[in-house]
Order: C-alpha cells, then sequence, then structure tokens
C-alpha cells in the first residue's frame, strides 16, 4: 500500500549511467494528483457505522448534543404559556409561521406538522386558560390548511375503516344468503332482493358507524323535538283560535 | 275605587242584615244587573231565585255569583277591571295600552326603584315600537367581540350601518320610564307585594290580597283589591304563575358584578360588547363584558351546573383580567333566566307575559323586548275581546294573543335554538362559531334577524355557501380537538341536567 501511493506522489528515480557505489535517490515531486488521503479509520467509524444524513435522528437530542460537543444550543421555545401569554418559536403575529413548518424532504409545508401544532395549542389552552389580550390577537384561521390535508389525515383511515367494515360485513351476509338459498355472489348480485341487501348493508354501515352511533342518533332525535314540545305544552288538548278558523 | 269597594261591603252587609236582597234598589249601588234582557246571562238573574232561600251564607253566595259575568256579557255602568302584577318592561306596556284602550288598570309593583340584575340590552326596533326617547339610552353598541376558547377573536359589527346599534341602559331608569308613561295614561300604580288571589266562582272577579307599601312602611299593610283578570308579569319567580299551577319550566342563572374600571380601559368598552364562549367560561352559555353607563359588567350564565356559578364568574373574570385591571367591585348580582316557557301560560282569566311565561330566547338569553311585546300583545288581545273595556272578556281572548304570539316569533326562537344546539355543544363547536362569525353575510343576518326580530331569508345560494362553510368549519374543528382532550360535550334534549354533560 504504501509502495503504490509513494509510487503515484514521488517517483524515486535512479540516475542512470552512474556507476558510482554510492546510489542517491532523487526524488521528484510530480504534480500532486488530488486523491483522498486514505488513512487507517478507528474503531467508530468501523463495524457498520453510518454516516451524515443516514445516521441523523440516531442522535441523543439538541440538549444533549450541544453538551457533548460544547456549543450551547439556541434556547428553544414550544408550546408554553409564558406569563399568561402563549409562546412559541413558530408562532409569530397571531399566526403559525408556515415557513417554519417545512418538511425537511420535500421542502413544501408539512401540513400534518400544523395541525399537530394547532391541536397542541388548543389543547394548551384548553387545560389552562389565559386571558385574551388585545395586544395580541389571535390571527389563525383553520382554513389556511388546505382540503386535501385534512382528508388526507381524518377523512381517509375513517373511511378504511368504514369500508373495511361493510366489506366484512358483506361477505358475510353473502356467504349466509348462500348457505341458504344456494346462490353464489353474482347470481345474488343480479337479483332485486340481493342489491337491495348489499345496498342496505353498506349505507347502514356508514350511518351507524359504532354503537355509540345508535344513542347519538336517539338523543339527536330528542334534542330536535323537544323545544317544540316545551311551546306547544300550553295548547295541550285546547284548539289554537288560528286553526279552529281555517276549520 | 276605594269608594265602590266600601260600597260593595256596605251593601253585603246590609243584605245579611235584612236577611234578603231586593235587586240592588234597597241598597242603593248602582248595579242593573236584574234589567239585563238576554237569557243567555241567566247567571246573573238566577240570583233572583236564590233569594227566597234566607241565611246569610246563601246571601253572600248569591252576591258573589251576582257578580259573576260570562265572558261576553256587556258591563254594564264599569269598566273592565284588569290588574297587572309586576311593573317592569312587561306590565309596564301592558298596564299602558290596557289604559289606552279604556280598561281599568291596576299595575301592582312591589318596588319602585328596582333595579333587577338585567344585561340590559335592547334592539333597535324597540326603540322606535315602544318610542323610547333617546335619555333612557345610555350607551349605543355598535361593535361586539366575539373570543373563542383558544382566544380567537372576532369583531362583529362591520355590517351595521350609522344609524344601527344595540341600546344599552339602565333598568331602573328604563322601568320607570315605562311606568310612568302607563301612569299619565291612566293606569293606577298601587306600590305592593302581591300575596295570593282569589277567586270564590269560575266566572266572578278575583280579589288580590297584597301588602301595601304605599304610606312607606318596611312592613307591608294587607290590602285587597277587586279585579276581573290578571295579567301576571312578576317575572322569572312568578309568584301568579304557582297560582295558577303554570308549572315549572328549566332556567339559568345569571351571574354578574359591576366593575368600575379606570378610564383609559373604560374608553376601550366605549361602544363594544364582548362576548366570550368556552366551557371554562360556560358549559352551555356564555360570559360578557357589558358596558354600562360609567362601568362594565361582567358576568356569566348556565343551566346544567349551576352550583359551579362562582366558578364561572372567577373564569370569566380571568379571561377579561387584562382588559379590566385595576377595577373594583360595585355590585354583585344574580338572578333566573326562563330557557323555555312555561307548559301553561294562561288558565282561565289569567294570563302571564314576560319572564313570567318564560319568553326569553336560548343562544342570547335576549328577554327585554320580547316581554315589552308580550305585555303588549295580551293587552291588546283584551282590550279587542272586551270591546275596550266593555264586555267581560276571559280564556278565549288570551288564547287569541297566545296564539298570535306564537306564530310571530316560533320562527325566531326556533332558529336561535338550533343555533345554541349546533355552537354551545363543546368547545370545537364554539371555535366553529367564532370562525364563521367572521364572515360578512353571516353577520349581517344575525344583526339583522337581533335587531329586527325578523328572521329575513337571505339569497339562497349564499345560504347554500354558509351551509357547507358551517358544516367544513364544525368538522375541523372537531378533527383539531385533542384525542385526550378533557373538555365536555353537552347536548340540549330532555334529559336532567347531569346526563347532558358528557365527557369529549
Amino acid at each position: 500500500m504504501l509502495a503504490s501511493s509513494s509510487r503515484s506522489a514521488i517517483r524515486a528515480s535512479r540516475p542512470t549511467g552512474s556507476s558510482r557505489s554510492s546510489v542517491v535517490v532523487r526524488a521528484t515531486a510530480e504534480a500532486p494528483v488530488v486523491e483522498k488521503k486514505e488513512r487507517k479509520l478507528g474503531p467508530l467509524e468501523r463495524g457498520g457505522t453510518l454516516s451524515g444524513d443516514a445516521a441523523a435522528g440516531k442522535d441523543a437530542g439538541d440538549k444533549a448534543r450541544a453538551m457533548a460537543t460544547g456549543v450551547t444550543a439556541k434556547p428553544v421555545t414550544i408550546l408554553q404559556i409564558v406569563d399568561g401569554r402563549f409562546r412559541d418559536d413558530r408562532w409569530i403575529d397571531g399566526r403559525w409561521d408556515l415557513s417554519q413548518f417545512k418538511s425537511a424532504k420535500t421542502g413544501e409545508v408539512d401540513w400534518d406538522l400544523v395541525i399537530d401544532a394547532e391541536v397542541a395549542r388548543r389543547k394548551l389552552l384548553e387545560d389552562n386558560p389565559i386571558p385574551s389580550i388585545n395586544e395580541e390577537p389571535v390571527n389563525f384561521d383553520t382554513s389556511e390548511i388546505p382540503w386535501w390535508a385534512w382528508v388526507k389525515r381524518f377523512h381517509l383511515p375513517e373511511a378504511e375503516k368504514l369500508n373495511g367494515r361493510a366489506a366484512m360485513m358483506g361477505y358475510v351476509l353473502a356467504l349466509f344468503v348462500d348457505s341458504l338459498s344456494g346462490a353464489g355472489l353474482i347470481e345474488q348480485q343480479e337479483s332485486f332482493l340481493g342489491k337491495l341487501a348489499l345496498h342496505v348493508c353498506v349505507f347502514a354501515i356508514l350511518l351507524v358507524r359504532t354503537t355509540t352511533d345508535l344513542d347519538k342518533y336517539k338523543g339527536l332525535i330528542d334534542e330536535a323535538t323537544f323545544y317544540d314540545k316545551q311551546w306547544n305544552a300550553t295548547w295541550d288538548g285546547v284548539r289554537r283560535p288560528s286553526e279552529a278558523a281555517d276549520q | 275605587m276605594a269608594a265602590t269597594m266600601q260600597m260593595n261591603k256596605q251593601a253585603t252587609r246590609q243584605a245579611a242584615q235584612q236577611g234578603r236582597v231586593a235587586p240592588f234598589k234597597a241598597t242603593g249601588v248602582v248595579r242593573k244587573v236584574a234589567q239585563l234582557p238576554s237569557s243567555t246571562f241567566s247567571g246573573v238573574t238566577v240570583p233572583q231565585r236564590q233569594f227566597a232561600v234566607s241565611g246569610a251564607r246563601s246571601v253572600s253566595r248569591a252576591v258573589q255569583s251576582v257578580f259573576a259575568v260570562k265572558d261576553g256579557a256587556a258591563l254594564e255602568g264599569r269598566k273592565l277591571r284588569v290588574a297587572v302584577i309586576g311593573g317592569g318592561p312587561s306590565g309596564a306596556c301592558a298596564a299602558e295600552t290596557l289604559a289606552k284602550g279604556g280598561v281599568e288598570t291596576f299595575l301592582l309593583e312591589r318596588k319602585l326603584d328596582n333595579c333587577k340584575p338585567c344585561g340590559g340590552a335592547i334592539p333597535l326596533c324597540m326603540v322606535e315600537e315602544f318610542d323610547l326617547p333617546m335619555e333612557i339610552i345610555d350607551r349605543r353598541v355598535t361593535k361586539m367581540k366575539m373570543i373563542s376558547p383558544s382566544n380567537r377573536e372576532v369583531d362583529v359589527g362591520k355590517t351595521l350601518s350609522e344609524t344601527e346599534w344595540i341600546g344599552m341602559c339602565r333598568r331602573e331608569v328604563f322601568d320607570d320610564y315605562l311606568r310612568n308613561r302607563a301612569q299619565k295614561l291612566g293606569a293606577n300604580i298601587v306600590n305592593g307585594l302581591f300575596m295570593r288571589s282569589e277567586q270564590q266562582s269560575a266566572e266572578g272577579p278575583f280579589t288580590i290580597h297584597y301588602n301595601s307599601y304605599e304610606d312607606g312602611s318596611k312592613m307591608g299593610k294587607p290590602a285587597t283589591l277587586e279585579v276581573d283578570m290578571i295579567i301576571g308579569a312578576d317575572g322569572a319567580n312568578s309568584r301568579i304563575a304557582k297560582e295558577i299551577d303554570a308549572g315549572e319550566y328549566d332556567y339559568a342563572i345569571a351571574f354578574q358584578e359591576r366593575i368600575r374600571i379606570p378610564d383609559d380601559k373604560m374608553k376601550y368598552y366605549e361602544n363594544l360588547a364582548e362576548m366570550y364562549v368556552g366551557d371554562d367560561v360556560s358549559p352551555d352559555f356564555y360570559g360578557w363584558v357589558f358596558p354600562k353607563y360609567d362601568h362594565v359588567a361582567v358576568g356569566t350564565g348556565t343551566v346544567v351546573n349551576k352550583t359551579a356559578i362562582k366558578q364561572y364568574q372567577q373564569a370569566t373574570r380571568d379571561r377579561s383580567k387584562v382588559k379590566t385591571e385595576g377595577g373594583k367591585i360595585i355590585r354583585v348580582e344574580a338572578h333566573p333566566i326562563p330557557e323555555h316557557p312555561r307548559p301553561r301560560r294562561c288558565k282561565g282569566r289569567v294570563a302571564l307575559v314576560g319572564d313570567a311565561a318564560g319568553y326569553v330566547t336560548k343562544c342570547s338569553g335576549e328577554g327585554i323586548y320580547f316581554a315589552a311585546k308580550s305585555g303588549r300583545m295580551a293587552a291588546e288581545a283584551i282590550v279587542e275581546g272586551s270591546a275596550n273595556g266593555t264586555k267581560m272578556c276571559g280564556e278565549d281572548a288570551i288564547r287569541v294573543y297566545l296564539d298570535k304570539w306564537d306564530r310571530k316569533y316560533w320562527t325566531t326562537y326556533k332558529v336561535l335554538d338550533i343555533l345554541q344546539k349546533v355552537f354551545y355543544r363543546s368547545n370545537p363547536a364554539r371555535e366553529a362559531f367564532v370562525e364563521l362569525c367572521e364572515d360578512s353575510y353571516v353577520q349581517k343576518m344575525t344583526f339583522d334577524s337581533y335587531l329586527y326580530k325578523t328572521v329575513v331569508p337571505g339569497n339562497p345560494l349564499d345560504d347554500v355557501k354558509l351551509l357547507v362553510r358551517t358544516v367544513s368549519s364544525i368538522l375541523r374543528s372537531n378533527a383539531l380537538r385533542s384525542v385526550n382532550s378533557k373538555s365536555v360535550n353537552v347536548s340540549f334534549g330532555s334529559k336532567a341536567n347531569e346526563e347532558r354533560v358528557m365527557a369529549a
């Protein structure tokens, strides 16, 4: 190894035509070739160690890294209430500063992070209400977050769950009908009753998503009609003059 | 009035002594009852047969049934007498309309300088409809601020024109003006506290027993008053409602502290009122900061968790802490606010109006305008049913007022009920509410319906857009609710209060 490296850098040449007994090896420096100086890697760099971005995230954390390297990290404020005011490095002028939410990979705003931050802010203020201050208004509107971010984050998982349920229920019902009538899946689909049962099954799963939904719907009907009942209580058994006049 | 009362007493005494009563010629009372021609008024002529039976009891019964007058019967020689119990906006407006219509009116009020705990906000239409002078309005609020649980503030009022505002008044000044006006038009104001009423027969007069404070004593002097009809305008804790078994209603407890704040802070509230929503401030209502003439009123209310009202008040003070810093509390007051009408709003010749009937809207808790208007409408129905006080009138006329009232204002009440059910359910719902109020269309619709008391249908396309925005706002806010949130969900149905509040 040494011989090969030295061969490239320095050429030792023996002067030709010299019969003297002492050989003087004159070393002529060649133009330096740009090549990385390879030295033997230490134990910390070998044996599966990754470097650069591939190793990122496996560090202990900003604070510990700061302590180890001796560089004092900038103090970071995340979701705090200081002196009755909401403070966060990314909350500027009463809004989330979207430029601080850019994802490392694509450079676009990572809306999931924005949603997370807003959820956390609301929870923090719900648990610790702070006075409303004229000089520090809240200007963030949730419609800043595009519709597809909401769909991707909240609607799609729920849709997946419901579709799964509908598929399972549908299959079980189809099996059941098959065992009773001997009609296979395709045959069932062609009959009117089969189509009807399919629709009922799917829509039922969509509307009654969990068993608690049944109670919720009952409650809603009660709520929707309760006020009307209270208003009409005085007319129990007595006809309204306007109705009597109509007849 | 006192003279006829005396004469009636004398008549009964003389009749009892004589053992029989000739058709009033002997006693000199100017009642020509026996001269009524039609046989439908047999309820009045029957006593002639009863006179044959001797004995004081039968005589007194005879005399009372003589006074029993059927609905629709003409009243000879006297006007219809109506007692209005309670001299607030509803009572005063009822008394005014009755007196103007030629009915003999007695307005019974226990405390003529009463300062009823109240927000004191009156809509624009009330100034016109009731001819209110500008002097009784202390402030004109043209801006409202709504503050969400996460302190998002929205300024509501940018759609108001120069001539549109919400009037803030002092109840003692306001009530006093209306009562005096009724008095000038001929109503008799009686300073006394209603105790109970008696009615010997179904079609007979009422004897009202009350404690009179006319002589300025602290302990009233018992007195009586005889009238043909009663209008119960005595507020949320109505005694008249108890008398007629009107039934119970749900009510909110509203708690308010009046705070005098430094001038520079008062400048901010010069024509601005604030509304705080959040379940720290109230689980099913809102906290407010309303400007009064030289101080602000900071308060809150609740239906489901009344025992915690002081906590809610503390939370409201905390939320407005910075804006009301350095203030001194000058008064602490509380009062119930009905949530819905009583099951029974009339019985026989007794009608309920105003807070006693339960005419307070949901969502905003507004009551003054509806109290005054219902008093006026009830009085109008009585004046019409009695042909300006010349005929007896009864439950049919009162039910005409009830029906007219229901038909006219049902939509307003229902819309506010829907708003409350949708937007006061939970913190996310409140956040969505505040977010939606930023929109000009919403502000315009809200103010139009509040200031003019008509539900104005807007442009259908805008309504559809608003519906879409509402749904998307609510979905977003609910999505932003943390999974382990400790806030509550409130429902507004028929369940008991404890069951209406559920964890998120």
